[in-house]
């Protein structure tokens, strides 16, 4: 089961990879993947228990599957100790920042659609 | 007999395996005193890189060599990043419904996240290789990498501006949206998704489906916007 579910994912995947090659250059292949597994869910109206276990367990392992391309972060420690500031500081700040006000306007647009559905 | 301690050393931290078993450990370790503790400080992704890049460091290998040795988890990001239409398929009604707010929330949430991001670098005194390799820092890193060159940026620098932006997101942005008041899960999903990318869906997810769910759907909007507008700003700006 988890086999199969795997297999379709590693399938709609390698689909991206080779559309990225061909067509979409600027989009990498796993989000192409992903829009096509979403296409593909949308047709069936449903996801099958393989494509469903799979999917959950690999998302579950998500933050682990982060931690090697993480590490990376020792080898720009030079480049990145030069700008310290600059980078450490616009980076925190603007993701506070945007996040915080992301979260609030989408908060706001949901309570006013919501309080315009009621009266209706 | 003398035993070759020294020797059998050498092979294990350099059998193809040591990569994965640090990974591994440091992982479980994390989330265990995650559960133990509930300290929010002990993000999994930052713990746990502090932690392997501690050991390399004091075992004195490169940081090729792990790359090399924990490539199984890395591919793995691919099929991960695939499986995550399945949540937001299953959320879709729900997306449906939140259309224009979703709409809204990307154009504006978007242009604020990038935009205040290459400002304060540019008053802050960084340089414009520096702020283009920034620029695209709220997305997904294999788009980040790709746009950061087309824009005169460092790819490689810049998955680590996505990854310092992701794990600071994963960190105070739960906090931050329950101090701001934003109580849907779709509003936090979508917050976290949008500035955070994968590192904030994970956070998303651990919260409830419905919220990651949204996460997922603001990083691959965002994350195909970047691909798609950033590039096209940079050049009708410069």
């Amino acid at each position: 089961m988890l086999l199969r579910g795997l297999t379709w994912l590693v399938l709609f995947q390698l689909i991206g990879t080779a559309l990225n090659h061909l067509f979409l250059s600027i989009l990498p292949g796993p989000i192409i993947g992903l829009v096509l597994l979403m296409i593909y869910l949308m047709t069936r109206g449903e996801v099958s228990e393989p494509i469903s276990l799979a999917a959950s367990s690999l998302l579950r392992y998500l933050p682990l599957l982060l931690v090697p391309p993480a590490v990376g972060v020792m080898v720009y420690a030079d480049q990145i100790a030069e700008d310290f500031w600059a980078i450490v500081g616009s980076l925190v700040i603007s993701l506070m920042v945007s996040l915080t006000f992301a979260g609030w306007l989408m908060q706001k647009l949901i309570d006013r659609q919501a309080s315009r559905r009621e009266p209706s | 007999m003398s035993l070759d301690w020294h020797g059998a050393w050498m092979s294990v931290i350099h059998h193809p395996l040591f990569g994965i078993a640090i990974t591994l450990g440091a992982y479980q370790l994390v989330l265990a005193g995650y559960e133990k503790t509930r300290w929010v400080f002990l993000q999994p992704v930052l713990i746990s890189m502090l932690v392997v890049i501690g050991v390399l460091v004091s075992c004195g290998l490169s940081y090729v060599e792990y790359r090399k040795s924990t490539e199984i988890l890395s591919i793995l990001l691919g099929p991960a990043t695939v499986a995550l239409a399945v949540p937001l398929y299953l959320n879709l009604r729900r997306i449906r419904q939140l259309f224009w707010p979703v709409l809204t929330t990307l154009v504006v949430g978007g242009v604020l996240a990038t935009g205040l991001c290459v400002a304060l670098g540019w008053m802050l005194g960084a340089n414009h290789m520096i702020l283009m390799t920034m620029a695209p820092k709220s997305v997904t890193s294999p788009i980040a990498m790709l746009v950061a060159e087309q824009i005169g940026g460092v790819a490689a620098l810049a998955a680590v501006f996505v990854l310092i932006t992701g794990v600071i997101g994963g960190i105070f942005g739960p906090g931050l949206l329950t101090l701001a008041r934003v109580n849907s899960p779709e509003a936090r999903g979508m917050a976290l998704g949008l500035t955070a990318h994968a590192v904030g869906t994970s956070a998303a997810l651990q919260e409830s489906e419905e919220c990651g769910a949204f996460a997922a759907l603001a990083m691959s909007l965002m994350g195909v916007a970047t691909a798609l507008f950033l590039p096209l700003a940079v050049s009708l700006v410069a």
